[in-house]
């Protein structure tokens, strides 16, 4: 424990009666403490509104065959400490039920929902229980149980139709979107209540593509669990395969080699940049200024090759491995890769030029699909949207990871909180990006690239953090018997900040939605896993 | 008679086919300029073909407007094309009111064309009829002050008449009024067409469709009459303007030497004005819905000074 967090862990101990407790955990960047479930409300209060901490996550596990309870963990982190506190807390007498916090904080609403759907655990005092990830008439079991094996087959039920708010009022419709669209996107149901033109407010239904992704982890042997982890979010392919491998890295203890952490540093950020270019084309597309798409996608197909050359994928999976990577990198891909990214920031420099040119462009764009800092900080927003409204976060900066440390590199934050800012913002993160590349790229990668991992003993657990292109991705595990996982929890940025997406589009009109959606680009795949 | 019937039958025949063919025209040079290869030219034949060919789905709450607004969107677009003056100076058909005639019949195609897209009580189709009505209550009067400031310096409603008062007279497009009113028309053209930055046609997005929400519900052949309707308004649309305008070799009979000449020169001003079209589509980002307005706008406040400067010069 590094001093920073000494006086909060005291605090707690003090205040609440909170107890240090030791989870084998390999490194000393997370702390463990055990609160009793009556306090969380208190905890999470003091935590956040004195001590300016956030709630990353909250997810349950089900420790009944060996603790004879489940627990619910509660994640926090503040700026400036490189540690999360971990704050685990039994479920109280009866042992299905916990304190909701969505009340205070509204972060953790579909979280806690979650919970409530995956494990039958009550949330009290959550404002709006219903079911958010399982099927609005699913049978009272919960599939990530132990007691729920991974083959059951349910008896056919009667489908019920989620029911939504109705929209009442002279003039005011429903217009429901989806859950399948046009295009190539995946499914999400959109029921609008708008009164004419403009967007009274918006509901959203997720979890069509619901797979059951943290179960499947638990039956799967650690070295095979990375292709499913790279699965996660098809985008985010190699985010997620990272901050898989370095949990299990850290709960087996090994030190991954520099080279390997430098590659896997260029990697992450050619995700972003591919991503985040992509993005920029498409949000001009949405306005119909086509020509920046085309030359966005050209410049997008150019990183895809080089992704190729590179791993073998055009999105960059099974490269990653855990101990580090799979492949090294000869004379030529590296002298591959600088070129290719010197003529990428030329062009660009260029496209962007292009973008800023277009005063019709900057008018659609500009105050269109405004999220409030302080909307944004109630919801929890991360990553890209959080950033463009004044969310100050960046794992990479405030938990370094793989070579993280040794670049420096701007975070780029802006108040405005509009699509205009949300573009601004990758267009910033992408020469950053190449920043860091050019730099990581001058190291000599010679040497070891990948760390053997011995066989894991049981009941480790880790916590990992990597910014994905989107913004935070959490993986937390728990080692079971014979190089299995007991749990692995996954929490894709998706998840914080698809509220963010109702909140901008409130007062806009629906003609915008779709500009306003795809500036925020959220997976609807990360989120229901 | 006959020699009308001729006329017409030609004339209807070079609607038919050079409509499909101007959209075919666009969309490439569109593609060409995004740096992609695109569909090739004859693209929107295949495309009618095969609607022509399939089966039709028809909303169970659909009425009689559903199935008759394909006919009324085609046959007026073709009745207004048979008014207006093509290879020509004399358009085979002129009904009552002359250019009256031919603004009120596109709305009569509009006007169903609206009412089908609220018929089958899809929020798509309610969204992209209100959004048409909107935009065509100014652009509709935008176009008749247009028209008329041309009309006024012939001294005809006429279309023919106006024709062959224009190709008479000594070329005065740098005349005030008529530059004002080439801009305004334009402008409702791009509107009227659908095209960036008033409608995007090739988006996915049903959201921000205005003529495509519409017809959302239509397929096979039944969408196949409205896109062709669709394509052949463009085309008409897009002929008023260069041959009111620029009435360069308009021939002054049918014989088939005029008629060939005529025809050259027609393509060639067709192909000249969709290079404009495609170049502002290509430019210019899709304005904000709530903006559209203020663009008709602009261009009812130039149709109305052409109208007041055709007494001032």
């Amino acid at each position: 424990m590094t001093e920073a967090m000494f006086p909060l862990v005291e605090a707690l101990q003090r205040k609440f009666g909170c107890q240090v407790q030791s989870m084998h955990a390999g490194r000393e960047d997370e702390i463990y403490l055990v609160a009793r479930d009556p306090d969380v409300r208190a905890i999470a209060e003091y935590l956040t509104d004195e001590c300016d901490a956030r709630l990353v996550t909250v997810f349950a596990e089900d420790r009944r065959s060996a603790e004879g309870v489940f627990f619910n963990y509660y994640v926090f982190e503040r700026r400036g400490d490189t540690q999360y506190l971990m704050v685990r807390v039994p479920a109280p007498e009866g042992g299905l039920e916990f304190t909701s916090l969505s009340a205070k904080l509204p972060a953790v609403n579909w979280q806690e929902r979650e919970i409530q759907d995956w494990f039958g655990l009550k949330a009290i005092g959550h404002p709006n229980p219903r079911k958010v990830a399982l099927h609005d008439n699913w049978p009272d079991v919960h599939p990530l149980c132990k007691d729920f094996p991974i083959d059951t087959v349910l008896p056919p039920f009667e489908g019920e139709r989620h029911l939504y708010r109705p929209a009442l009022g002279e003039g005011v419709f429903q217009v429901p979107v989806g859950p399948v669209h046009a295009g190539i996107i995946e499914p999400g149901h959109f029921s609008f209540a708008v009164a004419g033109e403009p967007i009274l407010y918006l509901q959203l239904r997720m979890f069509y593509t619901h797979k059951g992704t943290e179960k499947l982890f638990e039956k799967l042997p650690i070295h095979r669990a990375v292709f499913l982890a790279e699965s996660i979010s098809g985008d985010s392919s190699f985010s997620h395969g990272a901050a898989f491998c370095q949990a299990i890295e850290r709960a087996a203890r090994i030190e991954v080699p520099l080279t390997a952490l430098v590659m896997r540093t260029i990697l992450l950020e050619l995700e972003r940049i591919c991503n985040h270019v992509g993005d920029i084309g498409a949000i001009a597309n949405d306005v119909g200024f086509v020509v920046a798409n085309a030359h966005a996608s050209r410049l997008k197909e150019t990183l895809f090759e080089l992704n190729e050359r590179l791993t073998g994928n055009r999105l960059l999976r099974g490269m990653v491995c855990p101990g580090g990577v799979r492949r090294i990198w000869n004379d030529g891909q590296l002298d591959l890769l600088r070129g290719t990214i010197d003529a990428f920031a030329v062009e660009f420099r260029d496209l962007i030029a292009l973008v800023h040119s277009s005063e019709s462009t900057q008018d659609r764009l500009e105050r269109t699909g405004i999220l409030r800092p302080e909307k944004a900080k109630d919801l929890g927003i991360v990553g890209v949207a959080g950033r463009a409204s004044g969310i100050d976060l960046d794992v990479r900066r405030d938990h370094p990871y793989a070579a993280y440390r040794t670049y420096s590199f701007r975070v780029p934050v802006y108040q405005a909180g509009d699509v205009w800012h949300r573009m601004q913002v990758r267009i910033d993160e992408v020469n950053e990006s190449l920043g860091i590349i050019r730099t990581a790229a001058d190291h000599s990668l010679r040497g070891e690239f990948r760390a053997p991992v011995p066989a894991i003993p049981p009941d480790r657990c880790a916590l990992s953090a990597v910014e994905g292109w989107r913004g935070e991705i959490i993986h937390w595990i728990r080692t079971g018997p014979d190089n299995h996982l007991e749990r692995c929890k996954i929490k894709d940025p998706s998840l914080n900040n698809w509220p963010a997406v109702v909140e901008a589009v409130q007062g806009n009109i629906i003609a915008d939605f779709p500009v306003i959606n795809k500036s925020f680009n959220l997976s609807y795949s990360g989120t229901d896993r | 008679m006959t020699e009308t019937l001729a006329k017409s039958g030609f004339q209807l025949l070079l609607l038919l086919l050079v409509a499909p063919l101007v959209s075919g025209v666009i969309r490439t040079l569109k593609a060409r300029l995004q740096t992609r290869r695109g569909p090739d030219i004859l693209q929107p034949y295949r495309d009618l073909v095969k609607l022509l060919r399939k089966g039709m789905v028809i909303p169970d709450t659909a009425s009689w407007i559903f199935p008759a607004a394909p006919y009324v969107v085609f046959v007026t677009a073709a009745l207004v094309g048979l008014m207006t003056p093509m290879t020509a100076t004399d358009a085979p058909l002129s009904l009552f009111g002359g250019v009256l005639a031919v603004v009120y019949l596109l709305a009569l195609g509009r006007f169903f064309l609206a009412l089908s897209g609220l018929d089958t009580g899809s929020s798509f189709g309610g969204l992209g009829s209100s959004r048409e009505m909107t935009i065509s209550a100014i652009a509709e009067p935008a176009m008749m002050l247009a028209i008329f400031a041309v009309a006024l310096g012939a001294n005809s409603t006429n279309l023919s008449e106006m024709a062959r008062s224009a190709v008479s007279q000594s070329w005065r497009f740098l005349a005030p009024s008529q530059m004002l009113a080439f801009a305004a028309l334009f402008i409702v053209v791009i509107a009227e067409t659908g095209r960036i930055p008033v409608d995007n046609p090739a988006t996915h997005l049903e959201l921000t469709m205005i003529h495509e929400a519409m017809i959302l519900e239509y397929s096979g052949p039944y969408l196949a009459l409205i896109e062709w309707g669709a394509s052949i308004k463009q085309l008409v649309l897009m002929t008023l303007l260069v041959n009111t305008f620029f009435p360069f070799g308009l021939s002054s009979g049918w014989s088939v030497s005029e008629l060939g000449a005529g025809l050259f020169f027609y393509l060639l001003k067709l192909l000249l004005l969709s290079c404009c079209i495609v170049l502002v589509e290509t430019t210019n980002a899709k304005m904000r819905l709530f903006r559209v307005p203020e663009l008709l706008a602009v261009a009812f406040i130039l149709g109305a000074l052409a109208l007041i400067s055709t007494f001032l010069f």
